[in-house]
């Protein structure tokens, strides 16, 4: 990026303008393809809707359509969150209880809660057969989002019993355990 | 961008920047066009890092850099421009420390601020380049359009993990801009934080 600027000010070889140069460093390919002026650009096209700057946090929010068929039933977060000193006495107290890591494998590599079992929300599905449905079940992940996706999930399956830490590992980092590395 | 008799060479200029007057494609014609220039540099994270210090390295006379951001210890694994003894302290401060520590010749002037719809155009129009090494989708939009609306060339590049992509948007001369490419942000659950 610098040496493209050096060559717009020097005025010397060819920039890049009207091409986009991909970079690969894992295969270390450096690839660049044609790119087009947009004639229906809202910016630069023939006819701009846009003129002045605009609301770019709003235009940034725009979010998917629910897809057909999935329940618009929003989850009620609150009612199954639980927090981090309360699911440390749960574990503490030594009663029956199933706890998830639904985080992935690079992840639990760095920090996990015992005595979690590792099963990423990437592969959620395959271990749902395997959980019982009578359990008490903890979930967590790394800032509890994903926690709350996988709950989601077990709830469609009829489980009950489903508990997801507030602010995930986290938070149990910066709350319970100090000494437990951060990302 | 031509050199005005302000901008010729000293002597001392001559010779740290002896490496380039050589070349023929650059000369001391060329390198008084770079000490004549202005750039902005939009972020003084991953990709702002080297970008400040290779274009303070090659002599641009006037550098400005945005960003409202401070030093954490997570950055440095790639933000070089800051050091373990920064943590804590704004980006802008450190950067610029590092830029005049390589080259004392040049300006650098920092805004320690979020880049805004209310601050952008004043600030665009100061400079004769923008460099878009931003973060996030809201600001690249906006740097885009503010770069359109104020007539100046962008060097815009992003990363994610193993890859990148940059290109140069000049639209008032020929070629694409960023809406152009992507005419809408991705979806914001899709979006890394």
């Amino acid at each position: 990026m610098a040496t493209e600027t050096i060559k717009l000010i020097l005025g010397q070889g060819e920039p890049l303008i009207g091409r986009l140069m991909l970079y690969d460093s894992l295969r270390m390919q450096f690839r660049d393809v044609r790119i087009r002026k947009d004639p229906n650009c809202e910016l630069c096209g023939e006819n701009p809707s846009i003129t002045e700057l605009i609301d770019y946090e709003a235009f940034c929010a725009v979010e998917l359509p629910a897809p057909s068929g999935q329940s618009p039933e929003e989850l009620d977060a609150a009612a199954v969150e639980i927090s981090a000193a309360d699911l440390k006495s749960i574990i503490e107290s030594g009663q029956s209880m199933t706890l998830l890591d639904v985080r992935e494998p690079h992840e639990w590599e760095i920090n996990r809660i015992d005595p979690a079992r590792l099963t990423p929300l990437s592969k959620f599905e395959q271990f749902i057969s395997e959980l019982n449905r009578e359990d008490e079940i903890y979930l967590y992940c790394y800032k509890g989002k994903r926690s709350l996706t996988a709950l989601k999930q077990l709830q469609e399956h009829g489980f009950k019993n489903l508990h997801s830490l507030a602010g995930g590992i986290d938070k149990w980092a910066e709350e319970v355990d100090p000494s437990m590395p951060r990302y | 961008m031509s050199a005005s008799n302000g901008n010729r060479l000293t002597p001392e200029e001559i010779n740290r920047y002896s490496r380039h007057v050589t070349l023929p494609e650059v000369g001391v014609s060329g390198q008084e066009k770079l000490k004549a220039a202005s750039v902005l540099s939009i972020g003084a994270g991953g990709l702002g890092s080297p970008i400040g210090i290779y274009l303070a390295a090659t002599g641009v006379g006037r550098i400005g850099v945005v960003d409202d951001d401070v030093v954490d210890i997570s950055n440095l694994n790639r933000q070089i421009a800051h050091s373990t003894e920064s943590a804590g302290q704004p980006k802008v401060e450190t950067i610029r420390k590092r830029m005049l520590e390589i080259n004392p010749l040049i300006r650098v002037d920092i805004y320690n601020t979020r880049l805004t719809r209310e601050n952008a155009l004043e600030l665009f129009s100061q400079y004769d380049i923008i460099v878009d090494g931003s973060d996030n989708f809201q600001t690249r939009y906006l740097v885009n359009d503010a770069a359109y609306l104020t007539g100046k060339p962008l060097i815009y590049g992003s990363i994610f993990r193993f890859e990148g992509q940059m290109s140069v948007f000049h639209p008032h001369r020929e070629g694409p801009c960023y809406r152009c490419l992507y005419s809408n942000p991705p979806p914001a659950s899709l979006v890394p934080s």
